[in-house]
């Protein structure tokens, strides 16, 4: 394993009765670097991210964060989803603070911490209102606030902007790489949106499914930052060309 | 009037937006106009076909027979309510612990829920008999058949809104590393308040009936149902009418004093904004008020 990595997999597979899920795959993921896991539904992503999680017990092989064996043990990473999983029954400042309430008390630091964070990324005059009455990007930012505070170095993002329009996503694309600038978290980003994959991340790894296994592990060298200009960039169209034959097989 | 009201434009009517004059009309004011055409409709009817006052009294009636004898039926009333809410509050609680277990144990759930079911197939009316055997005259036997009526839609709402916690909340509350019992108290039971209140308000509709039915089978003397049992014997129909006008407002009382808690407990399903809260003194880097 390399000096640099905060999580390593390997021989991580997962067979649910006939089908595997996950062929047994060994990777690791450098720390501070972003990088994109872009495959069509069933190429055993979503396994993938939940065994790191903690959530699914893998059949064999090892989970390690930074160096630790963690297989099977919850709690060690930031995780979001599609749906943004915000609870009705609290406020958004309340909402971001949701995972120190589960594990122990929230004290002033971490309402503070809320409500700095919420003013920082353009929440801070919806700190008392409930989730109901926010749009859908709005939610997934309050998602992704209350993923960041955990303070887990390691963010799973599971198809976090799937279900919002193509205008929001491309904000919130770019939100997304202001704050994990900040922030200097290391990011595991699940998409099936080749065009996201490449315009967010270090480096591509692409899935494929029955069964689902890694076919690819491209370096992305695109500079940074990424703007609008990054998405008609020659090297970017390159390769989003060799994702999608290793996705279709060749076929256009 | 009435088309002067219809010519104006109607607003595209959000609670959030009216005015409290307007949504006071609405909320209180309709209601009681609905029990005020009641009220019309009885006297008409009485009046029309010239009811004999032993056959149907006018509202007039009922509520002089009523009024005129408060100091007896006071005590009665606050007995029958005395009834309800211990019954009820048994009920509830029995309601949300049997819930609350049933969704924990699939082996119990799949033990009790027959006979929960046979529970409240058996004629409530054939129960109290051997209540009163076993419980005597008490106030004991009312309680009990009230909580028997009243857990039942609770213990099931409860139980369905349990089983109904949405999966990936669940697994969010895991990958935090939270306890079972936290998730339990942060999310389960939060996520059942909306379906908790739906049994609580059935419940207490049912729990004055419960009541009456104790109070008909296990009164020694003096209860509000008894008083109406005379009446009736004595055609004195005016008082019996006018104490179940009683016994209704009783059933009415209670059910807005639930929806009243549900609206407290539950700020979320009605507001977009918090209030503002006391506990805390911390707000030192909170913004100026605006």
């Amino acid at each position: 394993m390399s000096a640099s990595a905060i999580l390593e997999l390997r021989d991580v597979g997962k067979v649910f009765g006939d089908t595997v899920a996950l062929e047994p795959t060994s990777l690791a993921i450098d720390e501070g670097s972003f990088v994109a896991i872009v495959g069509p539904s069933g190429c055993g992503k979503s396994t993938m991210f939940n065994i790191i999680a903690g959530l699914l017990a893998p059949d064999g092989g090892e989970v390690r964060l930074h160096d630790q064996p963690v297989t099977g043990a919850t709690g060690h990473v930031g995780y979001m989803l599609q749906k943004d999983l915000l609870v009705p029954w609290r406020t958004v400042e309340d909402n971001i603070t949701m995972a120190k309430r589960l594990t122990g008390r929230v004290n002033a630091a971490d309402r503070s911490e809320a409500r700095r964070v919420a003013r920082q990324y353009g929440l801070g005059e919806f700190l008392r209102h409930y989730p109901s009455a926010l749009s859908g990007g709005m939610r997934q930012r309050v998602a992704f606030m209350r993923t960041l505070v955990t303070h887990q170095p390691l963010l799973l993002l599971d198809e976090p902007f799937g279900a919002l329009d193509a205008q929001t996503r491309l904000e919130m694309q770019q939100w997304l790489l202001q704050v994990w600038k900040d922030t200097e978290r290391t990011v595991l980003f699940i998409t099936h949106d080749v065009d996201e994959s490449i315009f967010l991340s270090d480096r591509v790894l692409v899935m494929s499914p029955r069964p689902g296994r890694v076919v690819a592990d491209i370096t992305n060298p695109l500079a940074r930052p990424r703007t609008v200009d990054t998405l008609v960039d020659p090297q970017f169209v390159t390769i989003k060309g060799q994702i999608m034959h290793l996705l279709h097989g060749g076929t256009p | 009037m009435s088309t002067r009201e219809t010519t104006t434009p109607r607003r595209a009517g959000r609670a959030g937006t009216d005015s409290v004059a307007r949504k006071l009309a609405r909320n209180v004011g309709v209601p009681v106009l609905s029990i005020v055409l009641l009220f019309a409709l009885w006297q008409g009817i009485v009046v029309y076909f010239h009811v004999a006052p032993y056959i149907a009294p006018r509202p007039r009636q009922a509520v002089l027979a009523v009024t005129q004898n408060w100091s007896t039926l006071w005590p009665l009333v606050l007995g029958t309510i005395r009834e309800t809410v211990y019954g009820f509050i048994v009920g509830a609680a029995l309601g949300i612990g049997l819930g609350v277990i049933m969704a924990k144990v699939p082996f119990l759930q799949r033990l009790v829920y027959p006979v929960l079911v046979l529970s409240q197939a058996v004629p409530i009316i054939a129960l109290a008999a051997p209540l009163v055997l076993i419980l005597g005259f008490s106030v004991t036997p009312k309680v009990v058949i009230v909580a028997w009526i009243v857990f039942f839609p609770v213990t099931v709402n409860v139980l369905d809104g349990l089983s109904h916690v949405d999966q990936d909340l669940m697994n969010l509350a895991r990958v935090y590393g939270a306890p079972r019992w936290r998730t339990f108290f942060q999310i389960e039971i939060p996520a059942t308040a909306t379906p908790l209140f739906s049994g609580l308000k059935i419940g207490a509709t049912y729990a004055v009936t419960g009541a009456i039915i104790g109070e008909l089978a296990a009164s020694d003397g003096s209860s509000l149902a008894l008083y109406q049992e005379h009446a009736n014997t004595n055609l004195n129909t005016a008082a019996v009418y006018g104490t179940t006008m009683l016994m209704t407002v009783i059933g009415i009382s209670w059910f807005l004093l639930v929806v009243g808690a549900e609206v407290f407990a539950t700020p979320w399903q009605r507001r977009t904004v918090a209030r503002r809260r006391w506990r805390r003194a911390d707000r030192s880097d909170e913004e100026p008020a605006r």
